[in-house]
């Protein structure tokens, strides 16, 4: 059953075999209950006339038998109605009083059973059944034998038994199926927690370790399987915290000896050694903010509907990076749209990325270039200094979709020439 | 008056108040949470550099103390923590500047400097640039001691950008703080403001630049030499 891959599709396969199966076995157990019983109900009744026939049964004191009965009896074992019949068979197998016209016996291969026997047979269209009874009167043996002609138009049981299939039994069939119709819903009501905590499983990955499988209204078989995979999310959570924290840590503690060293660095007199050491520092510094960015980069989880305005966030980065463009004999600008451009995305992501690219811009160009940064209305953002410096971010999906990083071009051109990528 | 570095790395600590003393500014050195409180309720500071990492406490509690007592000194925060979350924190609990370390020490001078020249605060008063310089209060501007006559608004302007010394002033920004609430701005009003100020420090030998950033802004800053 490797094909059946869900437990809701395995359970409904199984199912359906056990519905084909019951709606095939049912019908043929419900026929025989019903035949069964309407036996017993014709062979009960047999013996109930049996014996009434016997309670008027006489043996007369010169040892003749006497049979009177009642105008009712009488009616009913008429030759006219001709349902019934009667007949009383001695000792010997002579025949001492009989219904039937030519007062034969109705059945004439009597066991002559000590109790009673249930018996049949078929004498023109009559189809005889019936029973033979064995009374003790006056202390002689005598065969009550009593039958029903089930060809008779009064008599319908036969009938029911016969029409069972064509007027009961098929019902069986659309109760199955409505009763497998009840059964998906009931096992999707009862799978439901099951679909939930699988789609809770989805969301986990490494930067979303805090997401727990809920134990609301799982079963009990399978809560222990929930728990199991939760206290080992407990463990890997933990694990990766660890690893974080290390990383976020070790950075954290690389700084203060890092701004110690800088500032005995502004310390010294020989400003060419000072100079090349500042530049040492920077570099440093750079590794420990990305092995903090990194860190803090794996915990990150940006909403979907988180918008920034990527106007005022060039803004800010032309702002904070003007200093150092003037301080290195460049120039920054801003243009493009006035007004905001709004994009999703993180805001600080953003910030940090534009920043980046834009000191990239700063640090790699010749002085007196002006680094401009122009913002699209349809929430692009291009740099330009001495080659294209690019960075496509797209609103129109509301995700950024590519980072293109363009700089550090081999000669000044300004505006012109081959982009060349490189990191940011 | 004086600055007060809180700061537990005492190496640190160290070079952090001789550099400040080598721009001109005295400061008190303290490495715990508890001395920093006791000395700011009772010692008058005119900034406080605060280090958020402390041995016996967080300082941004010191931060909240402060501001919920309604103490207006300007606090620059120094952290190794620079995400976000931290400064977003920082912020909101009230510090004035945020800088992350490793910093150079002459941002941490101009940016305490930038503080400092706050209206109310020890350089708000009288401002200075190279040769330039501004009494906040006569609204009389200066070059090399001598006094100069600018308009009214010409002053609003210089001023503004001379509190921010080396660091962008948005042109927004001017024109709200300028023009205000006084009707409909002219789209080239700033812009006609800072090209007469240039032009006049410029006649009157002011040793400034006023770099406009196109798009963004305007900073003041020394000329430089050559």
């Amino acid at each position: 059953m490797i094909w059946l891959k869900s437990i809701f599709s395995r359970i409904i396969f199984l199912h359906v075999i056990a519905v084909l199966i019951t709606a095939i076995f049912m019908p043929l157990v419900l026929y025989w209950f019903v035949r069964s019983a309407a036996n017993d109900l014709h062979d009960q009744a047999m013996r109930e006339q049996a014996d009434l026939v016997a309670h008027h049964l006489v043996l007369g004191a010169d040892g003749g038998w006497t049979l009177d009965l009642p105008p009712p009896l009488q009616a009913l074992y008429s030759q006219a109605y001709g349902r019934y019949a009667y007949a009383v068979i001695d000792d010997g197998g002579r025949v001492l009083f009989s219904s039937l016209k030519d007062q034969s016996p109705l059945f004439a291969r009597d066991p002559r059973s000590p109790d009673h026997a249930f018996l049949t047979t078929r004498s023109g269209d009559a189809a005889m059944s019936g029973v033979s009874l064995e009374k003790e009167i006056s202390g002689r043996r005598v065969w009550v034998q009593v039958g029903e002609d089930f060809a008779h138009r009064d008599v319908i049981i036969d009938d029911v038994v016969a029409e069972f299939f064509k007027r009961v039994g098929w019902i069986t069939l659309p109760i199955l199926l409505f009763l497998l119709g009840a059964d998906i819903v009931i096992f999707r009501r009862a799978l439901r927690p099951l679909l939930s905590a699988s789609e809770m499983a989805k969301q986990i990955n490494p930067k979303r370790t805090d997401v727990r499988l809920s134990a609301e209204s799982i079963p009990k078989e399978i809560l222990p399987l929930v728990q199991a995979v939760n206290q080992a999310l407990d463990r890997l959570e933990a694990g990766f915290r660890v690893q974080r924290e290390f990383t976020a840590d070790a950075a954290h503690e690389l700084r203060t000896p890092l701004t110690i060293l800088r500032s005995r660095i502004d310390t010294l007199v020989d400003r060419k050694i000072s100079k090349a050491l500042h530049q040492d520092i920077e570099g440093m510094a750079r590794i420990v903010s990305q092995l903090l960015d990194i860190a803090e980069l794996e915990t990150l989880s940006i909403d979907p509907q988180e918008k920034a305005d990527l106007r005022a966030i060039c803004a800010e980065v032309a702002e904070f990076a003007a200093p150092l463009a003037l301080a290195q004999g460049k120039d920054i600008a801003l243009s493009g749209s006035e007004a905001s451009v709004w994009v999703h995305g993180s805001a600080e992501m953003l910030s940090r990325a534009i920043r980046n690219l834009v000191e990239n811009a700063i640090n790699h160009s010749p002085p007196g270039t002006t680094v401009e940064i122009v913002v699209e209305d349809a929430g692009i953002v291009t740099g330009s200094f001495a080659q294209p410096l690019a960075t496509r971010i797209s609103s129109a999906a509301g995700t950024i979709r590519t980072l293109l990083i363009v700089f550090n071009p081999p000669r000044f051109r300004p505006r012109l020439g081959r982009p060349i990528c490189g990191p940011g | 008056m004086r600055l007060l570095v809180v700061e537990d790395n005492e190496e640190l600590a160290r070079l952090l108040i001789q550099g400040l003393a080598a721009e001109g500014h005295e400061a008190d050195h303290l490495t715990t949470a508890a001395e920093a409180r006791s000395a700011l309720t009772t010692t008058r500071y005119a900034a406080l550099v605060l280090d958020l990492g402390l041995p016996d406490g967080d300082g941004l509690s010191i931060l909240r103390e402060i501001r919920q007592r309604k103490d207006p000194i300007p606090v620059l925060v120094l952290t190794a923590r620079g995400g976000l979350h931290d400064r977003v924190t920082g912020l909101r609990s009230g510090a004035d500047d945020y800088l992350v370390k490793p910093f150079a020490l002459e941002e941490l001078v101009a940016r305490l400097e930038a503080l400092l020249r706050r209206p109310g605060q020890l350089l708000g008063r009288s401002l200075q640039v190279a040769n330039l310089a501004l009494d906040t209060e006569s609204r009389q501007a200066f070059i090399d001691d001598k006094p100069h006559v600018l308009s009214a608004r010409e002053t609003a302007v210089l001023e503004l950008l001379m509190r921010r010394k080396d660091r962008v002033v948005s042109k927004k920004h001017v024109e709200d703080q300028i023009f205000g609430m006084s009707g409909e701005v002219a789209s080239n009003a700033v812009e006609v403001y800072v090209h007469r100020l240039r032009k006049q420090l410029s006649e009157r030998g002011a040793k400034v630049q006023i770099h406009t950033i196109r798009g963004v802004g305007y900073l003041i800053a020394e000329e430089k030499a050559g």
